[in-house]
This record gives structure tokens, sequence and C-alpha cells, in this order.
């Protein structure tokens, strides 16, 4: 019913006239959700056998390509470090400091430390630095290509920045 | 705060421009209504949010959980100053809540975006419900009953 009736409006028959607006009352412009039209087309493709077209292997790398699945790739890790973090707490019977001793007496050299650390501060800061610009889109600001590019540069050079002042400086 | 203010406002204009945009794709007829004063395209009036509602279909829960995700990445944002600032119970406990959730709404992102078909996609986010539940259990215990999470960060890093 809403099919037919968003075809006639597309080609502005008669019913398109005032005294027929009570159709549109009850008329819904979509019959599917977002989740369901998503469904039908990995349903229908699985079903089919088909192959994947060949996406991330063949098409050619950019700043912000990387730069968006390096902002998944270290809020994915950073989620898994803190469950990990608390899945510890609630299974390892000893304390906090008791383990930070127990890695202290290990000895590592401060070469080691200092990558550990990086390891820890490099990931924490660029994806809160990019996530601050993930914001300053969803205000709306930023979208030119220019725009993108400055601002992704700024957000690897002061993540780098603020890595090292962090490991420097404590 | 400002910055919540601001990007609601925005959220609103925009709105405003999508229901417009859509309304133009679609062929419109300006006509003018005997018993109402506006003059925006007929044919606008059902992508118009008061003809859904009165099909009795859009629902705001996606928008609304848009919206609590930045919210809730603002508040993160602040809590680190705080954390560094203020140690204490008060935002140890803020830091677990607002990091779990924050977590938990960033890898349903990854799943919706990876995992395909019902069943595994039910299953998957069951999944992460339970480790978000047990992350949020875990970094609680961790507070109460050891030194909590911004000591433990001091701790880590004076080393």
């Amino acid at each position: 019913m809403a099919l037919l009736l968003r075809t006639l409006a597309r080609q502005g028959t008669c019913l398109s006239r005032p005294q027929f607006g009570v159709f549109y009352r009850h008329a819904v412009p979509m019959g599917t959700t977002a989740k369901e039209e998503m469904n039908k087309f990995w349903d229908k493709n699985n079903k089919l056998n088909r192959p994947m077209s060949p996406h991330i292997t063949i098409y050619q790398w950019s700043v912000p390509m990387m730069m968006s699945i390096t902002h998944r790739g270290t809020g994915v890790g950073l989620s898994g470090g803190i469950s990990a973090f608390a899945l510890l707490a609630l299974v390892l019977p000893g304390s906090y400091p008791y383990y930070l001793d127990l890695i202290h007496s290990l000895s590592i050299g401060p070469a080691l430390l200092g990558l550990a650390k990086f390891g820890i501060a490099f990931p924490l800061s660029y994806h809160t630095l990019n996530g601050i610009r993930h914001l300053f889109w969803d205000s709306g600001k930023g979208f030119t290509l220019p725009e993108v590019y400055r601002s992704g540069y700024v957000v690897i050079a002061l993540s780098i920045l603020t890595s090292i002042a962090a490991i420097a400086y404590m | 705060m400002a910055a919540i203010v601001r990007i609601s406002s925005v959220c609103h204009r925009g709105g405003k421009l999508l229901f417009y945009r859509s309304s133009l794709l679609a062929r419109p007829l300006v006509t003018q209504q005997k018993d109402q004063d506006r003059s925006y395209p007929l044919t606008a009036r059902i992508h118009g949010s008061s003809s859904l509602r009165a099909a009795g279909s859009v629902s705001k829960a996606a928008s609304l959980h848009w919206t609590g995700e930045r919210v809730v990445s603002v508040l993160l944002l602040a809590l680190g100053p705080a954390a560094y600032y203020f140690p204490g119970p008060a935002v140890d406990y803020s830091l677990a809540a607002a990091l779990t959730l924050h977590g938990h709404w960033g890898i349903g992102q990854v799943l919706t975006d990876y995992v395909h078909g019902e069943p595994k996609i039910k299953m998957a986010n069951a999944g992460l419900f339970l480790l978000s539940t047990v992350t949020f259990a875990g970094l609680c215990y961790f507070n109460y009953n050891d030194v909590g999470i911004c000591k433990a960060v001091a701790l880590l890093w004076s080393k």
C-alpha cells in the first residue's frame, strides 16, 4: 500500500491533491529497517556462496583510512587490556602492589621499560586525540579533505609527542 | 558541558536538513493546505515525523544511543584530568563506569560492522554483555579491595 502511494505521489497524480491528504497520514516511507535490509543482503549472498569482492586488498590505502582503522585497533586493544586487568583483579589472589613489586624484581632494563610504557601510552593518547577529532566531525566541523588530512597529521604528531612526554616526565 | 550542548543543538539542525533533503528527492508538489498554514512540499508530510508517529513506527532508540555514546565520550575525556588532579574513590568508580560503558558500546559497533546473520549477532552481543559485566565487576572489586584505578596508574608509572 505504501509502495503504491509512493509511486503515485512521485508521478504527481490526483492523489497528491489536498482532499486526498487523508491517505498520507497512514503512509510509511520504508517497510523494513536498516538491520533487516543488512541481514537480507548477507543471507542472500551467503546462500548463493558468492565470494566477497576485494576491497582492502586492492584499494589504495590513504592516511585517513589508516588512521580510522588504527583508531578502531587501539580502541579494541585498550578495551581488551582493561577487561584483562579486571579479570585478573577478580582471579589473582595477591594485591596490586604485590604484583607490581614482582615485576620490579624482574629488573627489566630501562630501554625495555620505556618501550613497554610507550606501548601503553601511545594507543591511549592516539585513541584519545583521534577521538576528539571524531567529536569535531560529530559537531559537523572539519569535513573538507584538506582539513581531514591536516587534523590527522596533528593527531599523529601530538600522539607521539605526548607519549614520549609521558615516558620522560614520570 | 558546552560541547554537549553544542553537539545536541547541531544535531537538531542536522535532522531538519535531512528532513527537507529527503522530501526534495521525492519530487515534491507544493500546494496550499486549506486547513493549515504550512506551504512546504506535500510529499514532505510522508516523511514528516508526525505522519510516522501516526503510523506508529519510528523509534528514537538509535538516535538516543548515538547521543549517549558522545556524552559518555566527553565524560571520559573530562575524567582524564580529573583522575590526575583529584584522585580518589569518586573518580575511581566514575572511571570504572565510563570506561566499561564506552568500551561496551565501542566493541558493539565493531560487532555490528563485522558480524552478520541473526544468530551470530545475538551470540556475539551476549558474549560482549557478559564481558562488559565481568569487566565492570572486576574494576569495582579492584576499587573496593585494592588501591583503586587512579592510584594503580600512578604506581605503575612511577616504576
